[in-house]
């Protein structure tokens, strides 16, 4: 039995897919009866058939030898396009993180949703989510890969824009599904540009023949740079991060989803291309580069926000910035297990905060205070979500980072002067914002705020027991490094780290020492950072200027150049046509004239062999 | 059989245009429908029966008629030509279903369709160059006069001649062309098969070749060539514009193929790098021009002549995927085009414009358009490129085909399927997104019946995305014995590709590999 569902895990995402489609019939307009509630109800059901499948799946693999199946799709030509799915408890198990957290954010968006309408497409956009990163780690194909990041943007487009009527929305989402398909190009490029060098698409062959190939490294790098560009748009990278922020847009619940494990597919396709991209020093530099900017700069720019939403998503953008270092750095297991401690740990966080954005209609940061009496079920779930994604043991992120830590410390000890910055930022920037909805007085937006309702606080809670588990649950898998001599004094500092930016933080927003609202000393600095380093602006100013100029000289030249010259043509015809015709004066004489030499003309014309003849046999 | 297809829809057209009576515009409409379904049932037939491992024509037909002149009334389909066949079927049933029940004139209106129909029919299955001429000319007059007499608004007689001026030019040099082919190859009748360049001096090759490719590069239309475009896609009714755009074009990308390519195998070379940057010179100006305008019909219009570029740069390539991508590319195109201009066509009825700066808000459940705009949302994704609908398929084989040979404007075109997408979302979030305004959301509810067009099309383009074996599989073998013939200077080729990419010690390897997958083209396989 358990074997059958090992051999047919693919049906995973399937569950999925068919809770979407079912999910579209309580739209409005197809099922009027019910209300649209049915949808969550199916949906959700679909996705605990799949989490359970998983998990069985995932018991039963463990061990195991990785398997492939073939899924046939097109074969073209030479060209052969098959859909391999790759069997391993690696896989399986992150379907199950992908089920998991979604059956949970499917749950509390029953409580969060509670008077919308937009239910069905809600639903039916979130299983479309869990189908499509369930085929994306279980796929084995950088082709399909591809296939599968382009139809989640797509889907991102939707989610974001789910309450389409707010024009803050429209734009989130038009700029959500841009920047990502900028990189979802480049990634293209990279696809294409690949496959005549290396004749596979297969991540397995393709590091076999990484192994061993020797190419052109001008070509590599250029083939490396477009592929890494791909992975950057999802896992909101510099210059790519925008849309994540904007992507706050949506409701809370598809920010559980995204948060965790969309923005992780990123960083599981740039793990799975890991030895491709190795091949090119210059691109694991970019690797390293990126992510080190992205996490310094993004848990910078965290600290600034007074959007709790945004606050996190940049710590989001930080945290996958590590991961970048990770696998830039070739630590690839540390980078999954970061990827999942960020994971539990952030859907946590998010849970928390939905919770209170739910019933205090603001998300503003410095409009709140005073709910650890009133809220202390969301308080209690935003500290452990903190903790877990902080370097606090003997929680999971602590683990991962101590295991990147250690890797680094022989080859590049700056990096963890870099993981150590962004830990303490990180742990700056939650404890803020933690200490500014929780601590201090009560104000006027926070006064009524009891607990919320039991579908929120069931998977908050279900997710903080998870998340104080995980590391019990890594240490039966064997999967914690060891806590060893050598590693101690690299932990002892991130520990520091962590209580450095806890404390710091409490003593600035918790004391009465610093006047509220907390400024920098230089203004421009903290705007630098609050209006996100002007990104925004800088793409309005350059990219989109470009384009909408650009556009702007092609329609005019369209319009009046290309097509004037066919109307000027055309009205040359015309007024000419115009003179000509009073040109003709009408006497019989004159046609007969014109007859009369027209056919001279064409005589000699068609005379002319004969009559150059005879001036030929004259001429002696 | 082929006949058949031409002439049912002729019969059709007398029909419908001579009935003895006044007939109302339902039944005018149901007669032709009934017409064009037979033909859509003709065509599966056809399909069934068709043989996928035979290269060279089949279902052939040949009656010889003026033997003095040349010309023969010969027919035939290959799997060139088959999958265009099968999309005409769609696409006028599309037409005149999304005709509506209230056509003024509508016996001459169905009966000039159904004559449209014949005349791309017969283009497309024609094997004489005189006789596929004259469908090519036939298709003028229909067209004329549907734009000038059923068009939108008041410019539409200019739009009309200013179409048939252009098309009537561009007739005239692909007869000049074919004139020229088939005297100086010696050549004692038109027929496609009799007719063997390879004996022609280079420099006559060139000049026949070039005035092929402006005649059909006026009909497809490529950049400089477009201008009719988006006056007579914007004028003409839906349905007229989902034939223009949908059909007929096709009949400029299938003869630059069947003429252009399958004639001239060994300038095609010559003319191939040329072509793949006028391809993505194409697509950047019509993406762009896209992105400026302000209607959102002109803004499809624009967008047409953004996708034909994919079909010229899969032309040019030549090789195996990247023909079968193109001719992929034509249905994919003709589908998402007419399922594009049926919505526009829908929104425009229902709220009465078409400026982006006046739309909002239509996807609102209640009093918007809700399911036309869930309909619009998908049509621009699958011309945007996205994967699993058909446009993708398309696109992926185009680019992945034209890679290898033309690396720099096929990464042009990747860049244009993302300005592609800007101008879908630009159409996409004033159109469907936004806020309804509830003062003048007074809109008469989009009935199903009238829902029927695009969601047959939105089917098949689903359909064939997540199975696009169904849309490759008819032009396989016949394009992989175009291809064969197509010689290309191979030095040229050297140059175009970034050098070694394997090693000497890997030359082996190549080999096989190359055996099972070859992304170089047909011609360097025979250096290996």
């Amino acid at each position: 039995m358990a074997h059958f569902l090992v051999q047919t895990i693919w049906l995973v995402p399937c569950y999925a897919l068919i809770g979407a489609i079912l999910s579209i019939a309580w739209v409005p307009g197809i099922i009027r009866r019910t209300g649209p509630r049915p949808s969550a109800y199916l949906s959700s059901l679909m996705t605990l058939l799949a989490f359970l499948h998983g998990l069985v799946a995932l018991w039963a693999s463990w061990n195991q030898p990785p398997q492939q199946l073939l899924f046939h799709w097109l074969s073209v030509a030479n060209l052969e396009l098959s859909f391999p799915v790759e069997i391993s408890s690696v896989t399986i198990g992150a379907t199950v993180l992908v089920t998991g957290i979604n059956l949970l954010a499917q749950i509390y968006a029953i409580g969060y949703m509670e008077m919308d309408w937009g239910w069905a497409r809600f639903y039916a956009l979130l299983a479309l989510f869990e189908a499509g990163m369930c085929a994306l780690v279980l796929c084995n194909s950088l082709f399909f890969s591809y296939v599968i990041l382009e139809i989640l943007t797509l889907g991102t487009y939707l989610l974001v824009g789910l309450w389409f009527s707010q024009s803050l929305v429209v734009t989130g989402a038009r700029d959500a599904f841009l920047t990502k398909r900028v990189g979802d190009l480049l990634l293209l490029m990279g696809v294409l540009a690949l496959y005549p060098i290396a004749g596979t698409w297969n991540f397995t062959e393709l590091a076999q023949w990484a192994s061993s190939a020797n190419v052109d490294p001008t070509l590599m790098a250029l083939v490396g740079l477009a592929l890494l560009a791909g992975p950057m748009g999802k896992c909101a990278q510099f210059p790519l991060h925008l849309w994540l922020d904007e992507a706050m847009e949506g409701p809370i619940p598809s920010t559980i989803l995204r948060n965790s494990v969309v923005v992780a597919t990123g960083a599981w396709v740039l793990i799975k291309l890991q030895p491709i991209l190795a091949l090119s020093p210059v691109v694991m530099a970019m690797i390293v580069f990126v992510g080190a900017v992205t996490a310094v700069g993004a848990s910078l720019i965290a600290i600034a926000q007074i959007d709790v939403k945004r606050a996190l998503s940049y710590s989001v953008s930080a945290y996958m910035g590590l991961v970048f270092i990770a696998v830039g750095t070739g630590h690839s297991d540390s980078a999954l297990l970061l990827v999942l401690t960020h994971a539990v740990a952030i859907s946590l966080l998010v849970m928390s905060i939905g919770a209170i954005v739910w019933n205090n209609i603001t998300q503003d940061v410095t409009q709140m205070g005073g709910l650890w009496s009133r809220r202390p079920i969301s308080g209690l779930a935003f500290l452990v979500g903190a903790a877990g994604l902080l370097a606090f043991p003997p929680l999971g992120s602590f683990w991962a980072l101590l295991k990147l830590a250690d890797g680094l410390w022989e080859s590049r000890s700056w990096l963890v002067g870099v993981l150590v910055l962004v830990n303490a930022l990180t742990a700056f920037s939650l404890s803020r914002v933690f200490c500014l909805i929780f601590g201090n007085q009560t104000k006027q937006m926070t006064v009524r705020s009891p607990e919320v309702h039991w579908p929120m606080i069931l998977p908050m809670m279900v997710s903080l027991g998870f998340t104080l588990h995980l590391p019990l649950v890594l240490k039966s898998l064997s999967l914690l490094p060891e806590w060893t001599a050598g590693n101690k004094g690299v932990g002892i500092v991130l520990i520091c780290s962590t209580i450095v930016g806890c404390s710091t933080a409490s003593i600035i927003y918790l004391g009465g020492m610093v006047h509220k609202p907390v400024q920098l000393v230089w203004k421009p600095l903290q705007d630098f950072f609050a209006y996100d380093l002007y990104t925004p602006e800088l793409y309005r100013l350059t990219i989109v200027f470009g384009v909408g100029l650009v556009s702007g000289i092609i329609a005019f030249v369209d319009r009046y150049l290309v097509d004037g010259l066919v109307k000027l043509v055309g009205n040359t015809f015309i007024v000419g046509g115009q003179r000509l015709r009073y040109s003709n004066s009408g006497q019989s004489q004159f046609y007969a004239l014109t007859i009369l030499c027209g056919i001279g003309v064409l005589g000699m014309m068609l005379g002319w062999p004969f009559l150059s003849h005879l001036s030929l046999s004259y001429a002696p | 059989m082929l006949s058949v297809l031409i002439w049912v829809p002729v019969l059709g057209a007398v029909i419908i245009g001579f009935w003895p009576d006044l007939m109302s515009a339902s039944r005018a409409r149901f007669l032709a429908l009934a017409f064009a379904s037979s033909l859509i049932v003709l065509t599966v037939v056809l399909l069934s029966q068709f043989d996928l491992n035979h290269a060279g024509m089949q279902f052939s037909e040949l009656i010889p008629w003026i033997d003095t002149l040349g010309l023969s009334y010969s027919l035939g389909v290959d799997g060139l030509s088959l999958p265009l066949l099968a999309l005409t079927a769609i696409l006028t049933w599309i037409a005149i279903y999304s005709s509506g029940e209230s056509v003024a004139r509508p016996r001459l209106y169905y009966a000039l369709i159904l004559l449209v129909n014949a005349g791309v029919i017969g283009g497309f299955v024609a094997q004489n160059l005189l006789l596929f001429l004259m469908f090519y000319e036939v298709e003028l007059i229909p067209f004329y006069l549907l734009i000038a007499i059923w068009g939108g608004t008041s410019k539409r007689g200019d739009a009309a001649m200013k179409f048939l001026i252009y098309t009537a030019v561009s007739g005239i040099l692909i007869l000049a062309a074919f004139l020229g082919l088939t005297w100086l190859s010696g050549s004692s009748t038109f027929e496609y098969k009799s007719i063997i360049t390879a004996g022609l001096p280079l420099i006559t090759q060139l000049i026949l070749l070039t005035m092929l490719l402006v005649g059909f590069g006026i009909k497809i239309p490529l950049v400089p060539l477009h201008t009719w475009l988006p006056d007579a896609y914007v004028e003409a009714s839906p349905p007229v514009a989902i034939l223009l755009g949908g059909i007929l074009a096709k009949l400029g990308t299938y003869g630059l193929i069947r003429f252009g390519l399958g004639l001239f195998p060994e300038t095609w070379a010559l003319v191939a790098p040329g072509l793949a940057i006028l391809g993505a010179i194409s697509a950047v100006y019509g993406a762009l021009a896209a992105i400026a305008q302000k209607d959102i019909k002109r803004m499809v219009a624009y967008s047409s002549i953004g996708h034909m570029g994919y079909v010229l740069l899969g032309a040019a390539a030549a090789t195996e995927i990247s023909l079968i991508g193109a001719v992929a590319q034509m249905v994919a195109h003709g589908l998402i085009l007419a399922i594009l201009f049926h919505l526009v066509g829908v929104i425009e009825t229902k709220v009465g414009t078409r400026e982006l700066d006046v739309l909002n808000g239509l996807m609102s459940p209640i009093r918007g358009l809700p399911l036309t705009s869930a309909l619009l949302v998908l049509g621009g994704m699958a011309s945007a490129g996205i994967p699993g609908m058909a446009g993708f398929v398309a696109e992926i084989l185009v680019l992945q085909g034209s890679y290898s040979v033309f690396p720099l404007p096929t990464l042009v075109c990747v860049v244009c399927t993302g300005l592609t997408a800007v101008y879908f979302i630009i159409l996409l979030n004033r159109t469907c997104f936004g806020k309804l305004d509830n003062s003048k959301a007074y809109y008469t509810r989009v009935k199903w019946s009238e829902q029927v067009p695009a969601l047959v099309l939105a089917a098949v383009i689903f359909f064939l995305g997540i199975q696009p074996t169904w849309l490759v599989r008819w032009s396989e073998t016949t394009v992989a014995a175009i291809v064969a013939t197509v010689q290309v200077n191979s030095q040229q080729f050297f140059t175009l590709i970034p050098q070694p990419l394997l090693p000497s010690r890997e030359k082996g390897r190549k080999r096989k590999k190359s055996d099972s997958y070859s992304p170089l083209p047909i011609w360097e396989r025979g250096w290996g």
